[in-house]
């Protein structure tokens, strides 16, 4: 199963963190991350922090389905963040979206492939800025589970838009807390297992209602959040962060087994003086 | 949330540099910061960066009835509004004083200048019209977020296509962009804005395009929107220490020559991207 993903850091100058991600060729959302700060005196909570988080559509004022995907993501990140570091703070995530949610071009998203991609993308925002302490990365995909020919189950990641494929039962968004620590042979896999935190899994026609989701959307996760460490380790050791090209997705994509010895070089120098401002 | 004004010691540092003719970006008192644009996939979508201050801005066109006291115009409507992205002490629902400075300014460079033709926004009289949506998100404010948007609004009009109509009789045919290539906005003139700003010590000449610190550190903004036929479209000085009619006349002539240099810029930039598009003409 091949994902195609674009993920990069951001420098937003007012911010403490940001990050793009994309289920595809191009960044489907931006999303910035100021925290530790202060918090108003309503909003303040006496033992742990609190988290705002606010979507905002590309076209439109937000509306109820923004403040729907934003109550949703806060419960994701409460399950990331150590809520108990930091009392009487706030966390504030803005969630931007670069592409039209609604549209009817062939780039439609539906729900599960934009809630997926919105969790990634405060994740790598997490990431980028450092000052929050978190208790993993959450990685989110999306799945529909699809009735072949020969009636048996097969799970497909991130598929297009399910209502059209008159084969797809059942859709849904998982979200994997990945913490344990990597493998010291790169040929040992890695023993824990990544619990799922969230899910919408939902049947989309009665009668096929089991509890059974498969492995694929972990091994996607585990995939996704490969990719994410080694953004992060670009950016520690080389001191430059230019955007994972698609090129080179394809070959992480190949070395997605052996994530430690795979060190991915980028030839992009032109973003140098961006991130040294920071 | 509110900021932090800046310190005394960073005002004192700020004056005393400007007061030698020194800008702390080193930058020439007239000079601004580079400016990028990166455009979209989608046509219409483009990200202006001025320095580290940066915006975002989309075009979309929805064909609607139009409202019967004008019958034979499209209409535009421009969505502004910033969120803590741009900077923490920005609170969503409480529009501070720079947002309702910036949804001003930029109705009266893009609407009320008339910069789109809105008769030909009509695609049937009284019963269609393309209704255009201007929204523009402010991702960072490191200074002068008015020009910045105002500059990624106007980019993004000239960026953006609109869908082919033909009208038969009763009948309208909207015509995908694959099979027939959309069509530009017809434009009347593209005005672009220039921030100044000046300080209580009037000695200190005025800067152009200032960045944070001297943006929180003036005496008083004035914004010239012209285009580079050395058409004025707006001047807006709203308070701040008062200026001599020298003073502003120098600043409309830096204007005019910097409306020229950043017209040549953005249609370089605009001929480079549609170079980059898949064109077929059939």
């Amino acid at each position: 199963m091949s994902l195609s993903l674009s993920l990069s850091f951001d420098a937003l100058s007012r911010v403490d963190g940001s990050a793009r991600f994309g289920f595809g060729l191009y960044p489907q959302f931006l999303t910035s991350l100021s925290g530790p700060i202060e918090v108003r005196l309503a909003a303040e909570q006496p033992s742990q922090t609190t988290i705002e988080v606010n979507v905002r559509p590309l076209t439109n004022v937000p509306g109820t389905e923004s403040k729907k995907f934003g109550v949703i993501l806060k419960e994701v990140m409460q399950r990331q963040v150590i809520m108990e570091a930091n009392p009487r703070t706030l966390i504030q995530f803005v969630v931007q979206a670069l592409v039209p949610l609604r549209s009817n071009s062939k780039h439609t998203l539906n729900s599960d492939e934009i809630m997926a991609a919105m969790i990634n993308c405060c994740t790598l925002s997490l990431l980028n800025a450092g000052s929050v302490p978190m208790r993993g990365v959450i990685c989110a995909v999306s799945v529909a589970r699809v009735i072949q020919v020969d009636k048996a189950f097969k799970y497909v990641v991130q598929p297009g838009d399910p209502n059209q494929a008159s084969s797809c039962v059942a859709v849904g968004c998982f979200a994997f807390l990945f913490s344990e620590p990597e493998p010291k042979l790169s040929s040992e896999p890695s023993s824990a297992s990544s619990p799922c935190v969230w899910t919408n899994w939902r049947f989309l026609r009665p009668g096929h209602a089991d509890s059974s989701s498969g492995d694929e959307s972990e091994t996607a996760a585990r995939k996704i959040w490969e990719r994410m460490k080694m953004l992060v380790e670009e950016r520690e050791n080389l001191k430059t962060a230019p955007a994972l090209s698609l090129k080179n997705a394809s070959s992480s994509r190949s070395k997605a087994n052996e994530a430690n010895d795979a060190m991915v070089v980028e030839n992009e120098d032109e973003d140098d003086d961006v991130k040294m401002e920071i | 949330m509110r900021p932090p004004s800046p310190s005394i010691p960073e005002k004192e540092f700020l004056f005393s540099a400007l007061k030698q003719g020194l800008r702390l970006d080193s930058r020439d008192f007239l000079e601004t910061r580079p400016v990028t644009l990166n455009f979209g996939p989608e046509l219409g979508w483009v990200e202006c960066s001025l320095g580290k201050t940066r915006v975002l801005c989309q075009v979309d066109a929805k064909m609607v009835k139009p409202p019967p006291e004008r019958p034979f115009e499209g209409f535009i409507t421009i969505h502004s509004e910033l969120s803590p992205m741009a900077s923490s002490e920005y609170e969503l629902g409480r529009p501070s004083e720079e947002e309702v400075t910036i949804t001003r300014m930029l109705d009266k460079v893009i609407r009320r200048s008339d910069v789109v033709d809105k008769e030909s926004l009509c695609i049937q009289a009284a019963q269609r019209v393309w209704h255009l949506r201007i929204n523009v998100h402010c991702l960072a404010d490191s200074g002068n977020l008015l020009d910045c948007a105002c500059l990624a609004s106007l980019v993004a009009l000239k960026h953006f296509r609109k869908p082919d109509v033909e009208v038969i009789g009763e009948e309208v045919i909207v015509h995908p962009p694959t099979s027939r290539a959309p069509l530009p906005l017809s434009l009347h003139h593209t005005p672009y804005c220039f921030t100044f700003a000046f300080f209580f010590d009037t000695s200190i000449p005025p800067v152009l395009d200032p960045n944070l610190l001297e943006q929180r550190l003036n005496g008083g903004l004035i914004s010239i929107a012209l285009n580079s036929q050395r058409e004025l479209c707006v001047v807006q000085k709203s308070g701040g220490v008062p200026l001599e009619p020298a003073d502003v006349l120098n600043i409309v002539n830096v204007a005019v020559q910097k409306a020229k240099d950043l017209d040549a810029f953005v249609e370089a930039r605009l001929r480079e991207d549609w170079a980059g598009r898949k064109v077929e003409v059939r």
